[in-house]
């Protein structure tokens, strides 16, 4: 910050950062009660994992941990330095769990930020607070009932105008106070925060680095994969078809000049395998941009998708803003494929396809009801779907217990 | 010519049939793996096999691998493979254990008829066939090796004609020059790339796709 140039600027800085950090240090009490609230949550659902029901809980739960963390984040961020966010996606085995540095320093920041951030953040704010209510006793004390009208936090009752003027009189302490303390206070507790929520220096920055690595790797597999998928198809499809309509074309003109009648069945064929290579192209063209996604957007397309399904499927795409190309197009995989399953192997009544952009995130939903047992495995379309939405960064989840329903859940990132 | 036929591809595996019989070639079976076709090979003792290169399992290279077992299986069958796309290395590895009836062709030459059969009965001889795109994929990949530089454009293109398998008479007839001409330019040929001059195409042939691979 540069020097103030006059005296009347640097009266006019103090006072602006009074009253910065009296926004700051409020601001903090309600995330310091939120990490209260959330810390004792945290005890309950700890707490139910013993009689078991709490492991469904463990996961939304951690969710939600993360959620108050980075509103604490977003408050840091606010008022200095943004605070970058440590997370990769949720563990999922308890092991992991453990060993998950994110969730340690979560779980400490949570008590910490709960019980003397909270602290920290409420003398903080008195100060401002105090300063202003005791300027005015004056004005109030005779409105309230005689028991309610006390100056320091009610230790001293106000009885009498004098009193009221000597309590007004203590005013500018506070307001010194505030001044003074409250900035330096707010600083602190930012800066406890901040050590506390950034990424760990070493371990954190490091699994965010094998994280992307592993991302990376992923979308050059799931992009050689792709290709080889196309040449594959290319090879086997069209290619054989032309081939034949070389063959065959051979053939009719070998036969055309002994007699003629004999080469019409031959031509006949060389007709079917031209118009086969056609349809092929045509499959292999749409397995790489559905031109559906193209002319009506996702939400046309997957209701194409769910209209097309053998078990009766509702489709819901809540989505104002088109995503980029790769992302729609890795979204109609992930549902025709998740489809496609449920029609083969679900033996479901119905289907339904939520799919959802908030914020940068879009979310997409399949479920049935069907006889679950759903698994990726080598060479199966799920397998095909955890490895296109990983290329993009994206987290995918098959629940499909045995004996139903399956969810398959996808998020992609949208940005 | 008795001849086995393994492809895959239902379609062609008929067509490739039917275009052999209407040419008199007498079809005895045709498979449509590498076992199939090493089962075919021993019961019917053909001359020749025709093959295409990618079957399953793996569709890669299994025809090759099939094709190379069956001769081993029994020396002296001539094998056909017939690819859909040109791959050098598959030629020589064909060619590991000779050329005598070797052939190896793109899938649409079948579409050429009469060519396709002569180049199928040179095999069954004992001849060789080598597509003229694997030749040219060749040369174009040893186009920068300098002792090739020092041939004429005349002399590049019998060698080319050499490769693919043709014989000092049909040579002359694709350039429209005389036999002894064509004699004239293989041991210019030859005496440039350091071989030592030899009457028989099919070791002719070795030589010349041995020279390119080794350099």
């Amino acid at each position: 910050m540069s020097p103030p140039r006059s005296r009347s600027g640097a009266v006019a800085t103090v006072f602006r950062r009074a009253l910065t950090a009296a926004g700051r240090l409020f601001l903090g009490l309600v995330t310091g009660m939120l990490a209260l609230v959330t810390a004792a949550a945290t005890l309950a659902v700890t707490a139910s994992c013993l009689i078991g029901v709490g492991w469904f809980l463990v996961r939304p739960w951690l969710r939600v941990i993360r959620a108050v963390a980075d509103l604490e984040r977003r408050r840091l961020a606010r008022f200095g330095e943004p605070v970058p966010s440590p997370y990769g996606p949720l563990p999922t085995g308890i092991a992991e769990g453990f060993h998950d540095p994110s969730i340690r320093r979560d779980l400490v920041w949570l008590v910490s930020h709960g019980v003397a951030g909270s602290l920290v953040c409420l003398i903080g704010f008195q100060f401002p607070v105090n300063a202003v209510r005791e300027a005015t006793a004056p004005l109030w004390w005779t409105l309230l009932p005689p028991e309610e009208a006390g100056a320091l936090n009610g230790l001293v009752q106000i009885t009498s105008w004098r009193e009221a003027f000597i309590v007004a009189a203590t005013s500018p302490v506070w307001l010194a106070l505030w001044l003074v303390v409250s900035p330096r206070i707010a600083d602190f507790q930012a800066r406890w925060g901040r050590r506390m929520l950034r990424p760990h220096p070493g371990v954190d920055l490091s699994a965010r680095v094998s994280q992307l690595t592993a991302s990376r790797a992923a979308a050059l597999d799931a992009h050689a994969a792709e290709l080889r998928r196309i040449e594959r198809a290319l090879h086997d499809g069209a290619q054989n078809r032309l081939v034949a309509v070389a063959m065959l074309t051979g053939a009719a003109r070998q036969v055309v000049r002994r007699d003629p009648e004999q080469a019409d069945p031959i031509l006949e064929r060389v007709q079917d395998a031209a118009e086969q290579a056609l349809a092929e192209l045509r499959t292999v063209v749409r397995s790489i941009l559905p031109p559906v996604l193209e002319n009506r957007g996702l939400a046309g397309a997957l209701s194409a998708l769910g209209a097309d399904c053998a078990v009766p499927c509702t489709v819901t795409v809540d989505v104002t803003v088109r995503c980029a190309a790769g992302v729609e197009s890795t979204a109609y995989f992930v549902v025709a494929e998740a489809l496609t399953n449920v029609s083969r192997h679900s033996g479901a009544n119905e289907s339904a396809v939520t799919v959802r952009r908030t914020g940068d995130v879009l979310r997409i939903e399949v479920r049935d009801d069907g006889r679950g047992g759903a698994a990726a495995g080598d060479g199966s379309g799920l397998t095909g779907i955890v490895r296109r939405v990983e290329a993009h960064d994206g987290t995918a989840r098959i629940d499909s217990p045995v004996g139903g329903p399956t969810l398959v859940e996808v998020e992609l990132p949208c940005g | 010519m008795r001849v086995v036929i393994a492809e895959d591809d239902a379609l062609l595996r008929e067509g490739l049939a039917l275009v052999l019989r209407a040419e008199g070639v007498d079809v005895v079976a045709s498979a449509a793996d590498p076992d199939g076709l090493l089962a075919a090979v021993s019961a019917h003792r053909p001359d020749v096999a025709v093959v295409d290169v990618r079957m399953p399992p793996t569709h890669t290279d299994e025809g090759i691998r099939a094709a190379v077992a069956a001769r081993r299986a029994q020396p002296g069958l001539a094998v056909l493979v017939l690819s859909a796309y040109v791959e050098e290395s598959f030629a020589t590895d064909l060619l590991v254990d000779g050329s005598r009836g070797v052939g190896y062709l793109l899938k649409e030459r079948v579409g050429r008829v009469s060519e396709f059969v002569t180049a199928l009965r040179r095999v069954a001889e004992g001849g060789t066939a080598i597509d003229p795109e694997v030749v040219s994929q060749l040369f174009a990949r040893r186009r920068s090796a300098d002792r090739l530089a020092g041939l004429t454009p005349r002399e590049r293109e019998v060698l080319s004609a050499m490769a693919e398998g043709l014989g000092n008479t049909a040579i002359a007839a694709r350039f429209f020059i005389t036999d002894n001409s064509v004699h004239k330019h293989i041991r210019s040929i030859f005496a440039k790339l350091g071989l030592s001059p030899d009457g028989e195409s099919d070791r002719r042939v070795a030589a010349v796709l041995r020279y390119l691979d080794a350099t």
